[in-house]
């Protein structure tokens, strides 16, 4: 079987909000010195992908779009265990909305030729508005699984589960297909071994224009369909009502009896 | 006439509330358009009477679509009837629950396929000269911002509980019109084979409807931890919930997540017990009427957004509270 994971890099989400700043012109974060990083359910599909190469055979490769940069988080995913990579980068990448990066993605895929499953992280950690997946397999015409955490069986017909409200189901679909990851305690995100690094950075990494895909990208610059018109960062906080007293066992009491005065409990 | 078309869902026993939150969306846009109605588009099995219901809570006219394959919902049946009802009823705008159904699957995939602008997990919107501008978080809640989407149709997904369902208005007439199609010739190319039941049988409240929630985050160190807010919870007859490290490590089921990518919660109290107050949490809690934080680092971003504030070591806090409310449970 062979799987492509879609991965983004973004800015750390974790940055703390006293440290988070915007360019209202351009309506992105400012990068300043903060990490970048797999965006989290990315970096879940990776471990899906390699848990089911672990399973049941076959290969995983990596495809995302960004800046030399990405490079990187390429090679982080290597070193999880992947075990090809591209780098799709080209000026005329940047500002393509989400049916732009479908296009980008899907000519990529018709380059590498033959693939069974696609996975994509459910929703990007920065701007999460969650449409490049499903939007991929309508691009690519091939059946699409949303919201699922695991490969649970991979012959000839895929099985995926997909958690609910009170467990969980298996879906069935057959291949190829996409699908969008979420997590659960079965895909924990490992870390990549020293021996996994080292390899991951004997692994030659091409990089794919524009050109190179056939793409122009002349009529998804024009015809953007999703624009963000505004950005601010919202001012929050609330005055916070420390409970005081000596001992731990004393605050307990406190806040107990102040909860009570709040008619709260 | 154009229309805001609302996307429903129900069973024969209940609306989610979701359903209830969007026609009141679309209520609300409608008006704002000015000159423009309020529809619903209602699947279910045996659900007419909710379509009428779904009138007296602010829709103008509810296409239904009732057939007993529908009790159980695939998503690309779902897909299927919401196009056919898309693409012949060409409303202005359609508007979707953001959840794991519409928001995961079907909003996008209608968008694509009729070249929509699309906007997910909206929390409001703004109108002027008829032109709709979306309001939405982003960075994971650290910034808000306001989206375009251009296109024939525009597709938004709203978040929960952004807005409030209307009262029942049992005064409201409406049409509901049945739509002429057999769900079943939409043939699923993913289907669920298994459904499997693993959530123990729960006491106490569910996470949507309790009063008073408490949750855990990566500060309560273990599962064991973790008993001990299920005892304070069943003390004050409260749910349990937990942040995501805290569903990832199993300590609480993952149905239980409270946050953006979770649930969306807002009971009366909230007690938040070593969760650090990251944004992308708060997303979910933020709507409590009254939130308290018990961490042990004064630094915390949660003493930012909470009311009340405990700071200590849980372990040396919580045992405590726990008898003290058994004794005032006890004086009555
Ligand atoms: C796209 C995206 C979506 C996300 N969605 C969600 C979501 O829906 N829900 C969610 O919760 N998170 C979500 N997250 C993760 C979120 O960003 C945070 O990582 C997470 O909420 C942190 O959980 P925490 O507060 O339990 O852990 P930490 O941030 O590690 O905080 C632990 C806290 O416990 C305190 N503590 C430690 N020991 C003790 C003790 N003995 N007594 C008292 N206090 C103690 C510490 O001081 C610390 O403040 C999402 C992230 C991304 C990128």
């Amino acid at each position: 079987m062979h799987i492509v994971v879609c991965i983004k890099q973004i800015i750390d989400p974790e940055v703390p909000f006293h440290l988070f700043r915007i360019d209202p012109v351009t309506k992105t974060q400012i990068r300043g010195s903060h990490p970048l990083v797999i965006s989290l359910y990315d970096e879940v599909a990776v471990e899906v992908a390699i848990q089911a190469k672990e399973k049941f055979g076959g290969r995983v490769t990596v495809i995302t779009i960004g800046t030399k940069e990405a490079v990187q988080a390429l090679h982080q995913a290597l070193a999880m265990g992947a075990d090809a990579a591209v780098l799709l980068s080209d000026p005329a990448f940047e500002g393509v909305d989400s049916f732009g990066k479908a296009r980008i993605l899907a000519a990529a895929l018709r380059k590498i030729g033959s693939f069974d499953l696609v996975l994509c992280g459910r929703q990007a950690g920065d701007v999460e508005m969650g449409l490049v997946g499903p939007f991929l397999a309508e691009e690519l015409g091939i059946p699409c699984a949303t919201l699922v955490s695991n490969v649970v069986s991979g012959n000839g017909k895929i099985r995926l589960k997909r958690p609910t409200e009170t467990g969980y189901e298996v879906l069935e679909a057959p291949l190829p297909c996409l699908a969008t990851i979420t997590n659960d305690e079965t895909n924990v995100p490992r870390y990549a071994s020293v021996k996994g690094i080292r390899a991951a950075m004997r692994v030659p990494i091409p990089t794919w224009s524009a050109a190179d895909l056939g793409l122009d990208l002349a009529r998804s610059q024009e015809e953007r369909r999703i624009e963000i018109d505004e950005m601010w960062i919202p001012q929050r906080e609330i005055r916070c009502e420390l409970i005081s007293g000596e001992s731990a066992e004393e605050r307990a009491r406190n806040l107990a009896l102040r909860l009570r005065e709040l008619g709260l409990i | 006439m154009t229309s805001v078309l609302a996307f429903c869902t129900a069973t024969v026993t209940s609306i989610p509330r979701s359903a209830l939150e969007v026609v009141a969306a679309a209520r609300s846009l409608a008006q704002q358009l000015g000159g423009v109605s309020a529809q619903a588009l209602l699947l279910g099995a045996r659900v007419e009477q909710q379509a009428y219901a779904l009138i007296q809570h602010g829709a103008d006219e509810v296409f239904l679509v009732d057939h007993p394959s529908l009790a159980s919902l695939e998503d690309e049946v779902a897909l299927g009837v919401a196009e056919y009802v898309v693409r012949q009823m060409t409303p202005q705008v359609v508007l979707f629950p953001h959840d794991d159904l519409a928001g995961g699957h079907v909003a996008p995939r209608l968008a694509y396929r009729l070249k929509a602008g699309i906007v997910t997990d909206c929390t409001g919107f703004a109108v002027q000269d008829h032109e709709i501008r979306w309001l939405r978080p982003v960075y994971g809640g650290k910034a808000m911002a306001y989206f375009r989407a251009q296109g024939p149709i525009q597709v938004a997904t709203v978040r929960s509980r952004a807005f409030e369902p209307l009262p029942a208005d049992p005064s409201r007439r409406g049409e509901v019109r049945p739509v002429d199609i057999n769900p079943e010739t939409f043939l699923p190319t993913v289907r669920a084979v298994e459904r499997v039941e693993t959530a123990e049988v729960e006491e106490g409240p569910s996470l949507d409807r309790a009063e008073i929630i408490v949750s855990g985050g990566r500060g309560m160190g273990s599962a064991e931890g973790f008993q001990v807010l299920h005892d304070l919870a069943r003390v004050l007859g409260a749910a349990v919930g937990g942040s995501r490290p805290a569903a990832d490590m199993g300590w609480v089921p993952h149905s239980h997540l409270v946050g953006q990518t979770g649930k969306i919660v807002a009971p009366k109290l909230y007690i938040a017990v070593g969760i650090s107050g990251a944004t992308q949490h708060m997303a979910g809690a933020g709507s409590s009427k009254t939130i308290v934080a018990i961490n042990k680092d004064p630094d915390a971003p949660i003493f930012k957004l909470a009311h009340i504030g405990v700071v200590s070591e849980w372990e040396k806090v919580i045992p405590p509270l726990i008898q003290i409310f058994r004794e005032m449970r006890s004086q009555g």
